[in-house]
């Protein structure tokens, strides 16, 4: 592994000073800290950068990519840095610069008839919705649960939402990328100069590369193009919460085909009966004991707060009369199948916002770390399952089971894609609690290499875990691990961007760690 | 129909807490900055309803919970907060909140004493 001397950092920080000036570069504690894991389930300092720089335009970026290069000191991108529960703003490994784009916060473009946005990496979501609604822009954006956290990046780490745009990878139509020899690549039609179809066609002419900028350290994205969902003119919420844990399964099948068909175009998720409870207050108001909460406390709990075992609502956007049919639609398909009937709502055009299925701002969501007090944080491990509810429910049984053995309630819950199923549970801990962030971890080692036995693999990890998921893809001696290498020390042979992302080193660490 | 090229994003969001800011009169530009600040960049979890001040009101005394009603907060403590992050509260960066606001928001709530 690369280590360059305090002496050849400020070498490299002083030359990227050159380009942002001095204000935007941070080597001191205090501005080391800001890229620490919030959410850190080991020491927070293992895993800091050397420091950080901010530029301001993608020009700064190329110039600041060109002198890492010439200095050999490696950048660790981020828009943001909300990735909580996933590593959050902090690097793979120690001996980094962070290339921080949260000053690249410009909407360049939103185009309302063919509806897309052009977006810089800092934008927010909060940004999004904000410029939106403030313009009167009849366009929806699609948000995770929490929206602190970057459009762009939260689309090139393939987050989900709960609109029909809700698999935002899915959505993204373009980008701009800063390469490793610090020139610019626009991908798909934006290769053509003057091109009029950049985030209209997604594919261009040849290979697509818009997905090998996901989830990977090939490039730099400067711009995204995003496609969002017409203002719908009406949608219709229903609601369900199951009694039982085991009426999961056939709700879930209830649900397959009218995924597969398109009458439910959202994502809907099945949140557990400990992801609603820790939305509304800390376990300590139930529960005082160690370990995971009994399953008669439990349900003490559940009743009291009037929720089910799970809980999930099937949103329908749109015309009202496609509406009205596709609700009858959906009360037929679950009708008999689970022993509850759904609670419905409506919203029209022109009501607030609020409880339409556009996602407003928010950062409730991040309440859940509470559930324990102390310095809370969460650790997210999000296998992929079938869309299948024996299958769901055996990923569900032997996770929830090695969570409780390991001292932890689970937290979960499956959110709905048109053939799989992103399965997000949390591991909720104290960081002040060393005993429990040394089950914590070994807890995720075991979830990790139990999936992968049973032919689950992770859809997204946290940072410390990159290469023990990367490793459960291992088909063919590591095939797709040796081609990722491959691309990697072919477009960025001096290993400059995210050396580790996802697993993927290039050929100067690889050699170090050999 | 192609509208907003090259805008700001921070800066269109600030405008309408700003706007509500230079309404007010009786107190300091500066402190009024920094209310404006303040709840454009804190209020997301910071106001009555948001998830900060529901995780303090189970750690401090009744009615100290929002930050604008807490007595005894200094400028000193705020900063080191943002910038260090405390409890589940995430560190907030000088690239996100350069230090010149943190200064207003971190004045204008330990000015509540």
């Amino acid at each position: 592994m690369r280590e360059l001397s305090a002496v050849q950092v400020e070498r490299a920080l002083a030359a990227f000073a050159g380009v942002v000036g001095t204000a935007n570069v941070y080597s001191d504690a205090i501005g080391r800290a800001g890229y620490r894991d919030a959410m850190a389930p080991v020491d927070p300092a293992t895993y800091e950068p050397r420091g950080a720089v901010a530029p301001a335009s993608v020009e700064e970026v190329q110039a600041i990519v060109r002198l890492a290069g010439e200095h050999g000191l490696p950048l660790w991108p981020i828009s943001r840095g909300k990735n909580f529960g996933y590593g959050g703003a902090a690097p793979r490994i120690l001996g980094v610069v962070m290339l921080d784009l949260v000053r690249m916060n410009r909407i360049l473009e939103v185009d309302v008839e063919q509806g897309y946005v052009l977006l810089e990496p800092g934008v927010g979501f909060d940004d999004l919705y904000h410029h939106l609604v403030d313009n009167k822009i009849p366009l929806w954006m699609s948000a995770p649960a929490h929206t602190w956290g970057s459009v762009v990046g939260n689309a090139l780490e393939r987050g989900v939402g709960y609109t029909p745009y809700g698999e935002h990878a899915s959505k993204v139509c373009g980008l701009e990328v800063v390469t490793a020899d610090g020139s610019i690549l626009r991908t798909g039609m934006g290769a053509m100069p003057g091109s009029k179809t950049w985030q209209l066609f997604p594919y261009g002419f040849g290979p697509a590369w818009d997905g090998a900028f996901m989830q990977s350290n090939f490039g730099i994205v400067t711009k995204m193009g995003l496609w969002l969902m017409p203002e719908p003119e009406n949608t219709v919420e229903l609601r369900m919460a199951l009694p039982n844990v085991e009426d999961l399964p056939a709700a879930i099948d209830a649900l397959r085909p009218l995924k597969l068909d398109g009458t439910v175009a959202a994502n809907p998720s099945f949140g557990n009966v400990i992801r609603g409870l820790a939305s509304r207050g800390p376990r300590s108001q139930y529960y005082d004991g160690e370990g995971p909460m009994p399953p008669d406390v439990l349900e003490r709990a559940r009743k009291e707060a009037g929720i089910g075992h799970w809980n999930f609502s099937v949103r329908l956007f749109g015309d009202p009369r496609v509406n009205a049919i596709n609700a009858e639609r959906v009360r037929s398909a679950f009708a008999g199948k689970v022993p509850v009937e759904f609670t419905e709502s409506q919203w029209n055009r022109g009501n607030p916002l609020r409880g339409s299925g556009s996602p407003t701002p928010s950062l409730g969501a991040l309440g859940v770390v509470d559930w324990l007090g102390g310095a809370g944080a969460h650790l997210t491990f999000s296998p992929v399952s079938a869309f299948s509810g024996a299958e769901a429910w055996k990923q569900y049984t032997t996770v929830r089971g090695m969570f409780e053995d390991a001292g932890f309630d689970y937290y979960g819950g499956f959110t709905a894609g048109q053939r799989y199923l992103n399965h997000i549970t949390m591991i909720i801990l104290d960081r002040n609690d060393e005993g429990m962030r040394e089950r914590a971890n070994t807890l995720f080692s075991n979830l990790i290499r139990v999936a992968a036995e049973n032919g689950w693999g992770e859809y997204r990890t946290h940072t410390l875990w990159y290469d023990e998921v990367a490793q459960t893809y291992g088909y063919n001696d590591g095939a797709l691990r040796r081609w990722n290498e491959a691309v990697k020390d072919a477009v960025d042979p001096k290993g400059i961007i995210a050396p580790g992302k996802m697993g993927i080193w290039p050929r100067v660490d690889r050699e170090g760690k050999a | 129909m192609r509208i907003a090229h090259a805008i700001a994003a921070v800066s269109l969001v600030a405008l309408p807490a700003l706007a509500v800011a230079a309404s007010d009169t009786g107190t300091a530009p500066a402190e009024r900055a920094g209310e404006a600040q303040f709840r454009e960049r804190c209020g997301g979890c910071h106001l009555a309803d948001g998830f900060g001040t529901r995780v303090l009101e189970r750690r401090v005394p009744d009615g100290q919970a929002e930050l604008e009603r807490r007595a005894g907060l200094t400028s000193q403590y705020i900063t080191l907060a943002v910038r260090r992050g405390i409890g589940s509260m995430p560190a907030i960066r000088e690239a996100e909140l350069p230090d010149e606001e943190l200064t207003e928001i971190a004045a204008y709530l330990g000015a509540n004493k």
